[in-house]
């Protein structure tokens, strides 16, 4: 009888224990469904692709997914970055977030992942692949104008009409985006500075307005032409090398001096600031290194124009979602470029753009590349 | 016993009743918060979403309008009414945002993307002003082209797309609220439900028990009332045999005598004893057994006679005591005596033998007050007897009263 009374007590135990267990994994099933995934792949390890991936990781946390984040090494290292599509296909990630390194490099991969149903974007440049759905980036040509824009502003300020203007000298980095900045900047400093460049009054004689607008056209090319251009360099030292070299050679003849990136414009201020010639030329720069912030802060550099990383990130991720949800993207988006200089460094908006998760929670990488 | 049963039953019952009654008013509180939960999420969202769309929807305002400056769209002159206008969507953003501040209790997440969203807006708003609005002023359209390009645009650009960012993530985060609500609950209700189901099965077991205890103890009731009766028969059957003479199944001396002790002060009634004459040579002859079988067999002839009007009892071996009905007259007590006398001494065959013996009798007409106990009565009776032997037996004598 008492084996029996057992057997009837672990009945009802066993009972009761099974309903609550189907109970519980009927509530429970939802929840263990996994997150989608989605790749974000980078160019090279530098504070700029960290702001990116720090983008990516937000909106991701925000919008649920899984974030696959890989970082090449270097902005011509496409075989890591094909690798790291592989894997994205391998992990059944949802959709690549890429910076390709290479236009046409990936396409091979690219295709693969699209036959497995993955969403590709694209950030900071296009790879001519027809399965691109959108490209988040700012544009370099329009960063350059933005950098020539405020070098004649800085200019205009002590001489309205430039009079004094003299020459112009660039030294770009090594990466493709140094010419569209370049030629932004050029374009957009003769277009602002033309009157300068070629005054009315040297033509005045010449009634015929085709004649003047080619006898101004020329003067501006030949100005476009006279422009310093020195090697393009890949590392500070080497920019500052070039920098030393041309205005020990120049610097009388020179109104401003432009670098491309963080490391140009390191080398030119490192320059600037050895030879003493902070009052006599506009420095304009690129990126927001904490080394550029410092000599935008003794004068040095008079200013910088800054991307929005952390912006690229955020949306490529957010624009993944919305094309695997079915929504339309637009197949392009201009994140824009911010114009700092000492005036402004210190506004909440450039703190944010600079710090996208405020200042103390920077890894402390300085080494800005892009 | 029944009613013990009853309530014993009912106990569980009551309990069982008591807790599901306390599982669904606490389900129904939690229905109730979790309503009032939501509830309080959907309001919120709702303020969120419409103080955001209205930041979108005046960001886009204004952008139109400075797309419309940029592309010759808008009249010169209009200037200073585009330029109010753009105040007082601006004072719209500002009012949209206090009211999304005003909301609370949005999570991290929320508050993040909006503090982005906010410092681009705030941005927007100061490029316009340092840039946009000066240009306008001066009316330099090719300067107002190139700050539109490249800083207010993507400002705006990117101001909306964080707008709708944010909107995102608080529909992210009223889902995320309202699935954890719904979990909660659907936990809390869960164990509920448990905790029902196990009291419901510990009541059960209690009540299986409580029968099986009920019934085990039923059982040894029944077992000790059979025991009781079984007791009871043997006891009388004791008491019986006490009275009974084994032998002939008649009443012996010891039942008469509880029978008319009482009645000897007032009674009165006719009493007759009766025996056979010489009945020792029968045994002497035939042996005790043979002896045994005929008194058994006389017995029974005399109970088959005279069993309705008389009480008969076999006092002594083969001396036979009748106390006579009430109804029984003295002269019909002398008659029914000389039957007796009759069937008592015809011929019983017994064991293939024809026997034959005489007897003799007394008989009593009792008066109250006569005899002070059956013994003395008895005397009296046997007196009178062996008198009736003494002079050859075969007779019927009368008990004188004095």
């Amino acid at each position: 009888m008492n084996k029996e009374k057992r057997k009837g007590f672990f009945k009802a135990v066993t009972a009761c224990t099974l309903t609550a267990a189907m109970l519980l994994s009927g509530g429970c099933g939802k929840q263990k469904e996994e997150k989608s995934k989605i790749a974000v792949i980078t160019k090279q390890k530098l504070s700029f692709w960290s702001d990116v991936q720090m983008g990516a990781e937000d909106a991701c946390n925000e919008l649920g997914f899984e974030l696959l984040y890989s970082v090449a090494d270097g902005d011509n290292d496409y075989v890591s970055q094909e690798a790291a599509i592989q894997h994205a296909i391998k992990e059944h990630a949802a959709a690549i977030v890429i910076a390709p390194n290479g236009k046409t490099e990936l396409n091979s991969a690219f295709e693969q992942a699209e036959k497995n149903g993955i969403k590709i974007i694209n950030i900071n440049s296009r790879a001519d692949y027809p399965g691109v759905i959108s490209l988040i980036r700012s544009s370099d040509t329009e960063g350059g104008s933005v950098a020539a824009r405020h070098a004649v502003e800085i200019l205009k300020k002590n001489d309205e009409n430039l009079t004094k203007l003299k020459n112009i000298a660039i030294i770009g980095h090594t990466a493709s985006t140094a010419e569209d900045r370049i030629s932004g900047f050029v374009d957009s400093f003769t277009n602002l500075a033309s009157s300068a460049i070629a005054p009315d009054v040297m033509v005045e004689n010449d009634q015929n307005p085709e004649k003047l607008a080619a006898a101004k056209q020329e003067k501006i090319e030949a100005y476009k032409k006279g422009i310093i251009k020195g090697t393009p360099c890949a590392k500070r030292d080497a920019a500052e090398e070039e920098a030393m070299k041309i205005l020990t050679n120049s610097a009388n003849e020179i109104s401003v001096i432009f670098g491309t990136n963080t490391n140009t414009t390191l080398g030119i201020c490192d320059a600037i600031s050895e030879l003493g010639l902070e009052d006599d030329i506009v420095v304009i720069g690129f990126n927001s290194d904490e080394e550029e912030l410092g000599y935008i802060r003794t004068g040095v550099l008079d200013g910088t124009v800054v991307q929005n990383p952390y912006m690229m990130g955020y949306v490529g991720v957010r624009y993944a979602k919305r094309s695997l949800q079915g929504d339309n993207v637009p197949s392009i988006l201009d994140t824009g470029t911010v114009y700092v200089d000492q005036t402004n460094l210190n506004t909440d908006f450039i703190q944010l753009l600079i710090y996208p998760r405020g200042k103390n929670d920077e890894d402390g990488n300085t080494e800005v590349g892009k | 016993m029944a009613k013990n049963k009853k309530s014993k039953g009912s106990g569980a019952y009551i309990f069982a009743g008591i807790l599901l009654a306390i599982v669904y008013v606490i389900n129904t509180f939690l229905v109730e918060s979790i309503y009032w939960g939501n509830q309080t999420v959907s309001r919120q969202t709702s303020m969120a979403m419409n103080s955001l769309n209205r930041m979108n929807g005046e960001l886009t305002a204004i952008n139109t309008d400075c797309i419309g400056i940029a592309a010759g769209l808008k009249d010169a002159k209009d200037m200073p009414y585009i330029m109010m206008d753009t105040e007082r969507r601006y004072g719209n953003i500002i009012a949209a945002q206090h009211q999304f501040e005003a909301i609370g209790g949005l999570s991290d997440e929320v508050m993040n993307r909006y503090n982005y969203t906010k410092s681009i807006i705030t941005a927007y708003k100061s490029q316009l002003d340092s840039l946009g609005t000066k240009n306008v002023e001066s009316g330099d359209y090719s300067q107002m082209g190139m700050i539109m390009k490249q800083d207010i645009y993507p400002l705006q650009v990117t101001a909306s797309e964080m707008c709708t960012a944010t909107i995102d993530t608080v529909t992210k985060d009223t889902q995320r609220i309202m699935a954890a609500n719904t979990k909660k609950a659907f936990a809390l209700m869960t164990a509920m439900m448990v905790v029902a189901i196990l009291g419901e099965i510990a009541i059960w077991l209690f009540a299986r028990r409580a029968k099986k205890a009920r019934l085990e103890l039923e059982e040894r009731e029944k077992n000790l009332a059979e025991v009781d009766a079984k007791l009871k028969a043997t006891r009388q059957k004791a008491t019986d045999l006490a009275v009974t003479n084994v032998l002939t199944g008649m009443k012996n001396r010891y039942a008469l005598d509880g029978d008319i002790s009482d009645r000897l002060e007032t009674g009165r009634f006719n009493i007759a004893v009766f025996d056979m004459d010489n009945f020792r040579s029968i045994n002497d002859t035939y042996g005790y057994d043979f002896g045994d079988e005929y008194l058994a067999a006389v017995a029974e002839k005399l109970k088959e006679e005279f069993s309705d009007v008389a009480e008969i009892y076999n006092i002594t071996g083969n001396e036979f005591c009748f106390v006579f009905n009430s109804n029984v007259s003295e002269s019909q007590a002398m008659g029914i005596a000389q039957n007796i006398q009759r069937v008592m001494s015809s011929p019983y065959e017994v064991l293939n033998l024809a026997v034959q013996l005489p007897c003799s009798g007394a008989v009593y007409h009792y008066l109250p007050g006569d005899c002070l106990n059956v013994n003395s009565l008895l005397v009296k009776l046997d007196t009178a007897l062996r008198s009736v032997k003494m002079n050859g037996g075969n007779m019927i004598n009368t008990v004188m009263n004095m």
